[in-house]
């Protein structure tokens, strides 16, 4: 969440969106300062390329403006934007081809394997080094789970939330999350089955 | 509670999903039961390998830059306001501005030398300017950059003037634009 200090002290959004709507570009930037770190943040776990990963920021807020006037404010300005900017990244993916083929209902079709223990990453590793091993397996987890999981475990959206974001049921969200879990912990152990014996 | 029960809702309690109503009853039961204990546990296990990392460095400038193209995408003109001017980018208008102003000279110093070698002796200005169709045309296109100029600085004058609110950087912008 945005530091209280901010919100407390700097316009709401929805202030700020009325202004730029009137055609305020200092508004405008303000937005884009609010929200740009989270938006980073998040991109980041779909393209590791700094090059990438601003373009696909720029993007989203360029698409943001252009949407601005359909913003209806009965979600915050926030979720919006986010919702922006998980459909960039996801045409993203599409247009370089880089997004799994299989069809979703294949996906969620397929049982979740019945599970081994989970590994945990042991107490010596780096935070740096767990999170670079966390991101080469969800770099290999096909879209749509690898989606909810950064939603739910980075973003710590709720499921309604994340219900909302992708259209689907919390049903959904609850059946697939447990299947790109079970996804994770299946592929973590294969590329690095040294955390398989782990208690 | 059942095991099989207490199981399925594990994960949303993990997630924080669970009412408080729904959550002291499977936290009862895992008090009690050693293996949907350890199956919490194994989910606890996973969500460590999500630790936050470290945030990527967002490039200096980005929101102005943003701010900047979606306010010039949505005119198709100049920008408004430069809300936040930054040096180089008011050099680069000087730079531009200069090298306009050259290029039209050099240009007509060409014409020029040109309408000079063709015609024998031009005797007056009149003369040249009748005889040399080249060197209007290129005093024409002079004006029409210094008209284009002059259009170009009204016009962010006047959205500086009319600009809805300032910015934190407004006050350095005023009309000293080159
Ligand atoms: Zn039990």
């Amino acid at each position: 969440m945005q530091p209280r200090l901010m919100e407390r002290e700097a316009p709401d959004d929805t202030c700020l969106v009325d202004e730029v709507l009137g055609g305020s570009q200092a508004s405008f930037q303000l937005l884009v300062e609010r929200y740009e770190q989270r938006i980073f943040n998040l991109i980041r776990h779909y393209t590791r390329n700094p090059v990438e990963i601003e373009d696909l920021a720029q993007e989203t807020f360029l698409k943001a403006f252009r949407r601005l006037a359909s913003f209806q404010r009965q979600s915050s300005f926030y979720t919006w934007l986010y919702r922006i900017a998980v459909n960039t990244i996801l045409d993203s993916l599409k247009r370089r081809g880089r997004s799994p083929v299989q069809a979703v209902e294949d996906l969620e079709a397929v049982p979740a394997a019945p599970s081994a223990a989970s590994p945990s990453p042991s107490a010596t590793l780096e935070r740096e080094e767990i999170a670079r091993i966390t991101q080469e397996v969800l770099e290999g987890l096909p879209e749509i789970f690898r989606t909810v999981l950064v939603l739910r475990e980075y973003e710590d959206m709720a499921y309604q939330d994340i219900a909302d974001l992708l259209g689907i049921s919390i049903g959904t969200v609850e059946s697939r999350l447990f299947r790109a879990r079970a996804r994770f912990k299946e592929r973590l152990l294969q590329k690095h089955p040294e955390f398989g014996n782990e208690s | 509670m059942e095991c099989q029960n207490a199981r399925s809702l594990i994960p949303s309690y993990l997630d924080g999903e669970l009412t408080q109503a729904q959550a002291g009853p499977l936290r009862q039961h895992l008090l009690d039961c050693q293996p949907c204990r350890g199956s919490a546990q194994d989910g606890k296990n996973l969500k460590r390998w999500f630790a936050a990392s470290e945030p990527v460095a967002v490039p200096a400038g980005f929101a102005a830059r943003v701010a900047r193209r979606a306010l010039q995408g949505d005119t198709g003109e100049f920008p408004p306001s430069l809300a936040a001017p930054r040096a180089e980018e008011e050099r680069g208008r000087m730079l531009r501005f200069v090298l306009t102003c050259t290029a039209a000279a050099a240009a007509l110093l060409f014409v020029l030398s040109l309408g000079m070698r063709q015609l024998a002796l031009p005797h007056s200005d009149r003369m040249l300017a009748d005889s040399s169709p080249q060197l209007s045309r290129a005093i024409q296109e002079l004006d029409r950059l210094n008209a284009a100029e002059r259009k170009q600085k009204r016009a962010e004058l006047d959205a500086v003037k009319t600009k809805p609110k300032a910015g934190p950087d407004a006050p350095l912008e005023s009309g000293k634009k080159p």
